[in-house]
């Protein structure tokens, strides 16, 4: 009788603790009849459900394994991530810049996502994932683009090749020994980059605390050569909020241009700069002709805080600063501006390091100064 | 132009301030934009303490009343086995047969699953700040999308060293290198 007892108090509680492993179809991975990778296996490795409360929380760790059946060498994929019946109004991607995959090479990439909700899960797929995008070393491009991830993708392949074109001009004057400090450089810098909690909504306040809004105007940082300049910009700031940033932008050069993106610093009461975020503007709407002048518009409003170990306070911004970080033509070609121009604007201290100086660092840091100096010699 | 000192301004924004100090702060407030914005700062700084005093959204008043049933069943169990015991001569083990044993099982089965929900509740996905709609923000261990309760997380597990970003177009990123892959992996939310 005990034993009876026994065996249905440890099932029960083993059915209440135990993290199910999701159905095989919770996720499904769609990827087109021509495009130039396929899919080679889906594991979803650590991957569970398990119950808090009345919540039921996925947690899936998607490892996929794909295949480059092109002729060149991919440079970057990015995936959009969908769970249309988690977040009606919301998406996701996953992309992973700074490969290098030669044809027929196959290669990793891992997707580690979370859904929570309320009631129990139907049937079908809870997540389906869409290739939005490949990009080529020869910066051609596949993919239905519907996350801009051509510009994106094209611009942090611009800023890799940038950034080891810098590191490899150091190696090649000093040595291993200069490369070594220019990358503890990098690592201090980046240790000591001021950095915020920024929360995103959009076309409404975060906060209600609207009271005592009122409109604050961009300072312009320009760089030589670049081939849109900020004329005059504004956003509504009351307390840590910033709101509906506005900025007019002009076409200095002589191609029609179709995205722009303005990086945006915002400055503290006591004169520290922090990167805020970045304005971007595209599509149809904005039509930037060689000559003319169109206003970057975005309805969304951030709330800045000091991150929880600095004191976890809110951001009083005392003024904003912006400068254009990338400009797309209309052929798909990308500008960027070079590093010379960030060092001499004193960015290198406040902007993140782009997608590539990340994984040096990383390699740097794992590997040693030799390891670095083959990789920036590979490429 | 002399500034009230900092004390003042945070008992003004707190409404806290007697009614001359309160005037006279007041006129200085018309005329001094800096101290205006330090008054905000200290709104601001209320607002957020108010929205953190907020517990997480727990269902207290569903789970007081599946734990009454519970303890409500407990009992009338206890009940059984205490008659079982008096009558009968087989004491222990005669409580223990049957429906009898099946209804002590089950109450025991419901004040754990009472006790595991009060020890595991619900995360708190109730948004910190204000309003209804979709907010983007960074975690500890991801980037998460929240709205209406529900959210959708992208994690970096695999890393230390994130870069987060943020877009006026509403997005939120998250770059890492995957300890794995060694590949850098650059994680977005949108909101639309």
């Amino acid at each position: 009788m005990y034993s009876k007892f026994a065996i249905l108090f440890v099932a029960g509680v083993a059915a209440l603790c135990a993290q199910e492993t999701p159905p095989n179809n919770s996720v499904k991975i769609n990827l087109p009849p021509d495009s130039p990778l396929t899919l080679i296996s889906t594991d979803l490795g650590d991957s569970h459900v398990s119950q808090r409360g009345s919540a039921v929380v996925l947690d899936l760790d998607v490892a996929l394994t794909l295949h480059n059946s092109s002729p060149n060498r991919v440079r970057g994929v990015t995936l959009l991530v969908a769970a249309q019946e988690v977040t009606p109004g919301g998406k996701a991607s996953v992309s992973v810049p700074s490969l290098d995959v030669a044809p027929n090479q196959n290669f990793p990439v891992r997707i580690n996502l979370r859904l929570l909700r309320p009631a129990q899960m139907r049937g079908g797929p809870l997540v389906e994932v869409n290739l939005d995008g490949v990009l080529f070393q020869d910066y051609s491009f596949y993919g239905p683009n519907r996350l801009e991830s051509r510009r994106t993708m094209t611009a942090w392949e611009m800023q890799a090749q940038r950034d080891r074109k810098y590191f490899k001009s150091i190696l090649a004057a000093r040595g291993l020994d200069g490369l070594k400090q220019a990358m503890l450089e990098s690592l201090n810098r980046q240790a000591e980059r001021p950095r915020l909690d920024v929360q995103v909504s959009r076309g409404r306040a975060v906060t209600s605390a609207a009271v005592g809004e009122h409109a604050v105007r961009f300072a312009f940082l320009r760089f030589p050569g670049e081939p849109v300049e900020p004329v005059e910009g504004w956003a509504e700031i009351a307390g840590n909020e910033a709101r509906n940033p506005r900025i007019d932008v002009h076409n200095l050069s002589s191609r029609q241009v179709r995205a722009v993106e303005i990086d945006w610093i915002v400055t503290d009461r006591q004169g520290k700069q922090y990167m805020a975020g970045s304005v971007p503007a595209s599509g149809p709407e904005f039509n930037l002709k060689a000559g003319s002048t169109s206003r970057v518009l975005q309805d969304t409003a951030l709330r800045l805080s000091r991150l929880a170990n600095d004191g976890g306070t809110p951001l009083s911004i005392a003024g904003m600063t912006g400068f254009v970080g990338q400009v797309e033509f209309a052929d798909g070609k990308v500008w960027i501006p070079n590093r010379e121009s960030l060092a001499n604007a004193q960015l290198l201290d406040i902007l993140e390091p782009s997608p590539e100086e990340q994984r040096l660092m990383d390699l740097y840091r794992k590997k040693g100064p030799k390891a670095l100096a083959d990789e920036l010699n590979k490429l | 132009m002399t500034h009230p000192d900092q004390t003042t301004l945070a008992l003004y924004a707190g409404q806290d301030l007697g009614w001359f100090r309160h005037r006279r702060t007041q006129r200085h407030l018309a005329r001094c934009r800096e101290c205006r914005d330090e008054v905000q700062a200290f709104a601001s700084a209320r607002d957020n303490l108010v929205a953190l005093n907020e517990l997480p959204a727990i269902p207290w008043n569903r789970l007081a009343i599946d734990m009454k049933a519970n303890i409500r069943l407990g009992l009338a169990a206890g009940e059984c086995v205490r008659g079982e015991r008096m009558a009968g001569p087989l004491g222990l083990f005669g409580i223990l047969s049957g429906a009898r044993s099946l209804a002590a099982c089950a109450s025991v089965m419901a004040l754990v699953t009472a006790g595991l929900f009060l020890e595991r509740p619900t995360p708190p996905t109730a948004p910190a700040i204000a309003g209804d709609g979709a907010v983007l923000r960074a975690t500890a261990n991801g980037i998460e999308l929240n709205e209406g309760g529900q959210t959708l997380s992208l994690l970096h597990v695999r890393s230390g060293d994130v870069t987060y970003s943020a877009g006026a177009q509403g997005s939120m990123r998250a770059g890492y290198v995957d300890a794995d892959t060694g590949n850098v992996t650059i994680n977005n939310l949108y909101v639309q």
